[in-house]
């Protein structure tokens, strides 16, 4: 059971986890009004994708993400007290997410340590020395609050604040252009939807 | 820093990351993992929550890359004034023609389909994941090197050094993975592992189908291998064997930046480590290079798979002073 259990969270980590920055774009889409928090969808969608006990016959990963994803999306529409029928309409228009790659995409590992290492840059200088002195130097907690003159649980704040900063600046796109362009207006978009 | 505070997903969140923090740290006590099982038991939105502040903490793992060797703790290491300084930064010349090469590719549609070839690489400690334009996928491991071709109807990738992971995707055109002489023909949608060795290499199959032909010059011996099957080959021929996906993981944990080690002897394990760090070990003495070894190491830490070989068993390690980790028999 355990094992059963430790298996589907590699899964999850593997398969899930990695579709971040596009599920996020893809919220985003379902947010447009500011009624919903894209990042509060993908949350959802996480938690609902790691309690699938029937993982293994996912065979499309990011088309089952996707789905549950539309569906979050669905179920705060319904919450809502008042419902438009734009948002109702707008809904229907989006259009599920391309579940490939984009073409070509090189994740150059020299660019995801200058991302890293960006994210560090600019945390608060407390909080990024705490930091580099436990992933760069792999010290201790207990080390760090020594050589800082700092309580172990500051340092533990610090390390969580810069281990939050860093999470939610990864699940972003890194390097990469997104797909989705968020330059181009939504009535761009139906106009350049009803040309084709 | 742009979160709403107090939103509840952020206490979640929070909650997550501190475990994380907290499950790391050397003096974690058995208390505390107990008390971690139960907070994650409580709901699959912290077990969630949790996988992820994990995948994103060890992702920073490779920030150790930046250290300068043998210097003192710096703790403004990466401050911003300083960090464009930082050698392991630097964009190499092998980067700039990768990026150009990208750029090319996706302006020029196509390019690869007139012969052109296009070689991906690893450095020792370094991986990478390479989507190509079919979206087929190929993740390296540490100094490895494959060179991608795509013409004439075929997908051709030649892995030339090191290990890979081949993902094909479906398409009409068959997805060929040349390795020491041999022809890896892949399934659609098939996900194998194929590591060179000094004789010979090594097949394992993990999602879908592949035929394997050792020595296409001479033929008739090829084999069909199905998921759960590795496949050991040299110019002479092969041999198939079923495994386990236990066993399959442990042999790509590279893949999450680890060694998973289960009953190994030490000689292999130490060969293992040496593979992706420049700081190499090695075994002094032969009568301990037979001792078994089961455990999962960051790949990058050969100091602290030391550490847990010199406690656990009669072993004392000396460092050179060209860096090298000596193994000897301790008393």
């Amino acid at each position: 059971m355990a094992q059963d259990d430790e298996d589907r969270r590699a899964w999850f980590r593997r398969e899930i986890l990695p579709l971040e920055p596009d599920l996020t774009a893809y919220a985003r889409q379902f947010c447009r009004d500011g009624q919903t928090d894209p990042e509060d969808l993908v949350h959802e969608t996480f938690a609902r994708a790691i309690a699938c006990k029937t993982w293994r016959e996912v065979s499309n990963p990011a088309a089952f993400a996707t789905r549950i994803l539309r569906n979050c999306a669905l179920d705060a529409l319904r919450r809502r007290k008042v419902l438009t029928i734009t948002a109702v309409a707008d809904f229907e228009r989006i259009e599920p997410m391309d579940e490939a790659p984009g073409a070509q995409t090189v994740l150059e590992s020299r660019e995801e340590l200058r991302a890293l290492a960006d994210a560090i840059a600019e945390l608060p200088a407390q909080c990024r020395r705490a930091f580099t002195l436990r992933k760069v130097y792999s010290l201790s907690p207990e080390d760090i609050a020594v050589r800082m003159g700092l309580s172990v649980s500051t340092v533990e704040k610090h390390l969580v604040k810069g281990l939050r900063y860093c999470s939610e600046k990864l699940g972003r796109r890194i390097g990469r252009k997104n797909k989705v362009d968020e330059g181009r207006s939504w009535s761009a978009r139906r106009d350049h939807d009803a040309k084709r | 820093m742009e979160r709403e505070t107090g939103s509840r997903r952020e206490t979640v969140r929070q909650a997550a990351a501190l475990w994380v923090v907290r499950l790391d740290d050397p003096s974690c006590s058995d208390a505390d993992r107990a008390a971690f099982e139960a907070w994650r038991d409580e709901s699959h939105e912290h077990e969630a929550a949790f996988e992820r502040e994990a995948v994103a903490w060890a992702r920073l793992d490779r920030l150790r890359a930046l250290r300068p060797p043998g210097e003192r703790p710096d703790r403004d290491l990466l401050e911003p004034a300083r960090r464009a300084a930082l050698p392991g930064l630097s964009r190499s010349p092998w980067a700039r023609g990768m990026a150009a090469a990208a750029v090319a590719a996706l302006v020029v549609t196509g390019v690869m389909s007139f012969g052109t070839s296009t070689a991906y690489a690893t450095a020792i400690g370094e991986r990478r994941v390479v989507v190509l334009s079919d979206n087929s996928r190929i993740e390296l491991n540490t100094n490895s090197k494959v060179v991608v071709r795509y013409r004439n109807g075929v997908r051709e990738v030649r892995l030339v050094r090191g290990e890979a992971v081949f993902e094909a995707a479906s398409d009409a055109r068959p997805f060929v993975i040349r390795a020491e002489g041999a022809v890896i023909e892949s399934g659609n949608g098939a996900e194998m592992a194929v590591r060179l060795g000094s004789n010979g290499a090594i097949v394992t199959v993990r999602k879908g189908a592949a035929e394997l032909d050792p020595n296409p010059s001479v033929g008739h011996d090829e084999m069909s291998l199905k998921a759960g099957v590795a496949a050991v080959y040299s110019a002479v021929g092969g041999q198939a064997r079923p495994v386990s996906e236990n066993e399959i993981d442990r042999a790509l944990a590279w893949r999450q930046g680890a060694i998973a080690l289960n009953g190994q002897s030490l000689e292999q394990a130490v060969a293992e480590f040496n593979r992706y760090n420049r700081q190499q070990v090695s075994i002094t003495d032969p009568s301990i290079s037979g001792l078994r070894l089961a455990g999962y190491f960051q790949t990058t830490e050969p100091k602290g798979f030391v550490a847990a070989v010199t406690s656990a068993f009669p072993v004392r390690a000396t460092e050179g002073a060209d860096g090298t980790i000596r193994l000897s028999r301790r008393g």
